[in-house]
């Protein structure tokens, strides 16, 4: 699936990157040592964590973007390294759980293994 | 700052069941019915529509609609059982009555036949102004309950001794660094507290805010104390700590700001909601902090509803 | 929704002793940082998370919260079993990642905590 299908049907707010990427899957975690070990290449992360480490982790583990929750805003440090390396952040005034509840009605169904 | 009001009503809407609210004096008809002779019930008892019970089972359900269609197609002489919605969507009377509400929305239904878990059995009907009156005689009684006890123990036993000021004191004490300990303090005080009579609600908020406080002495201080003072109205909660202070209050009052270590986050903390969350569930909140000298922060929980 | 159809759903295991199959669960939350729950979980809900440390029961204790489950094969230790089952917390633990167990839960209707929203939040 298209990133920019996913970013118009939820209507979520792009802060930066690319947005014409394919999804290949959903990893929803807070604990960056998780993501390290267990997201596969361009999933999408769903996550409330703000600082600047979440894009070093989407970079490495070469995500498709950052969905912020709860109407997280990126640190202004976050925002400018992201920039920087075009790491997609998005984000969304619904609750993780809300959130990858349409994720999983629109078809991602996991992390694509 | 914490609106009680509308946590009343969420206590209330959870506690609630389908038969608290539902009417069990409802009008049935069987699937043999004429619809000429549904007309005659719908008419004489004003309703718009019943359900349909053969031997005591819910069949269906048939409603002013069904008959206006007939009407239209000349089916009066038909019985309901051939035209009737056979695929009725019910509730059992001991669900909450919150999902009641979450299917009048789901459906647009305006009521549901009521059935017993065991055996299926219809005893009454729920409709969206039963509900509605159910949760206003709720609040009544709570209110009317509030009026005339307006206690609970200890506030009884505060107001009978003869002082110019009482309280009642419980005193933890939080060891830094020690993350298994963690949150020792706070579940004692909300077992206390319950113990005390004080109602879940605000037991709620104080041990949710108390524990943010414990978390943080935890995370970046040596040892630090928590106080719980039980006043006739009002319960105040006093966290000091002698660590490095906060550099910057208004800053660390910002939902999301975290100057949190690594393995503080990867302990599920830090995450910037410490001081947010203590704000958001207290009536009032103030932060005392000296750079290198400690912290002392007081929460105020009002019980004088 | 029943207990039991959360833990189908979930094809979950449950680890303590004190499985109430026929509890109402009205909502789902999930989360690793605990303030998070403590800001906007709600009474009678489940809760969702990897983090396995004792904290994810204190916090479900302080916010009234009745079942926690442990994602991803994380099975707590007896100390935190054991802290539960005194606080009268059931706990479950599930081989599904948590986006596939909220993805769940919501496929069955189970809302999540903003379905019921109020002042406070």
């Amino acid at each position: 699936m298209n990133l920019k299908d996913i970013i118009e049907r939820l209507d979520l707010k792009v802060y930066s990157g690319n947005t014409d990427r394919e999804v290949s899957g959903g990893y929803a975690s807070d604990l960056l040592s998780d993501v390290i070990a267990n997201a596969k290449p361009d999933n999408l992360w769903i996550t409330l964590q703000t600082h600047m480490n979440i894009v070093a982790v989407a970079n490495l583990k070469e995500l498709s973007g950052i969905i912020l929750i709860n109407n997280r805003e990126p640190e202004e440090t976050t925002l400018s390294k992201a920039k920087e390396e075009d790491i997609t952040i998005l984000s969304t005034g619904m609750q993780c759980f809300e959130l990858v509840g349409k994720l999983y009605e629109m078809g991602i169904h996991g992390n694509g293994e | 700052m914490y609106n009680k009001d509308t946590s009343k009503t969420q206590e209330l809407t959870y506690e609630l069941k389908v038969k608290d609210a539902m009417d069990t004096d409802y009008i049935t008809v069987n699937s043999s019915t004429t619809m000429k002779s549904l007309r005659d019930i719908l008419k004489k008892k004003r309703i718009l529509g019943v359900p349909v019970l053969d031997d005591g089972i819910l069949v269906g359900i048939i409603s002013i609609e069904d008959y206006v269609k007939c009407m239209e197609n000349g089916r009066l002489d038909d019985i309901v059982g051939n035209i009737m919605t056979k695929d009725v969507i019910s509730i059992f009377e001991d669900e909450p009555l919150v999902n009641a509400v979450r299917n009048f929305e789901k459906y647009h239904f305006t009521r549901f036949p009521v059935l017993t878990r065991e055996d299926n059995k219809l005893v009454g009907i729920v409709s969206k102004i039963d509900t509605i009156k159910g949760i206003l005689k709720k609040l009544e009684d709570a209110y009317e309950m509030n009026k005339e006890s307006n206690k609970f123990p200890t506030r009884c036993l505060i107001n009978e001794l003869i002082a110019d000021g009482t309280c009642l004191e419980l005193k933890y004490f939080v060891e830094g660094k020690n993350f298994e300990k963690a949150g020792n303090a706070s579940t004692r005080l909300k077992k206390s507290l319950k113990k005390l009579g004080i109602s879940s609600q605000i037991t709620r908020r104080i041990t949710i805010s108390t524990y943010e406080a414990e978390i943080n002495i935890v995370s970046y201080t040596d040892n630090g104390e928590i106080t719980a003072r039980v006043n006739s109205d009002d319960i105040t909660v006093i966290i000091s700590d002698n660590g490095p202070g906060i550099e910057d209050v208004k800053q660390a009052m910002t939902p999301g700001y975290s100057n949190a270590p690594g393995w503080v986050r990867e302990l599920g903390f830090g995450a910037g909601m410490g001081l947010p969350n203590m704000k958001k569930f207290s009536d009032e909140m103030n932060v005392d902090t000296v750079v290198g000298k400690g912290t002392t922060i007081k929460l105020v929980f009002k019980i004088n509803e | 929704m029943r207990l039991k159809e959360i833990k189908e759903a979930l094809e979950a295991e449950v680890l303590t002793d004190n499985y109430d199959p026929e509890m109402e669960i009205l909502l789902g939350c999930s989360s690793d940082l605990m303030s998070d729950i403590l800001a906007f979980g709600k009474p009678d809900s489940v809760l969702l998370t990897s983090l396995n440390n004792i904290q994810a029961i204190n916090t479900a204790n302080v916010a009234d919260i009745k079942v926690v489950c442990f994602v991803q094969s994380k099975i707590p230790n007896q100390t935190i079993i054991d802290l539960a089952i005194r606080d009268g917390i059931t706990v479950f633990t599930t081989k599904l990642t948590m986006f596939v167990s909220c993805g769940k839960l919501y496929q069955i209707g189970l809302p999540g905590c903003s379905y019921l929203t109020f002042d406070d939040d």
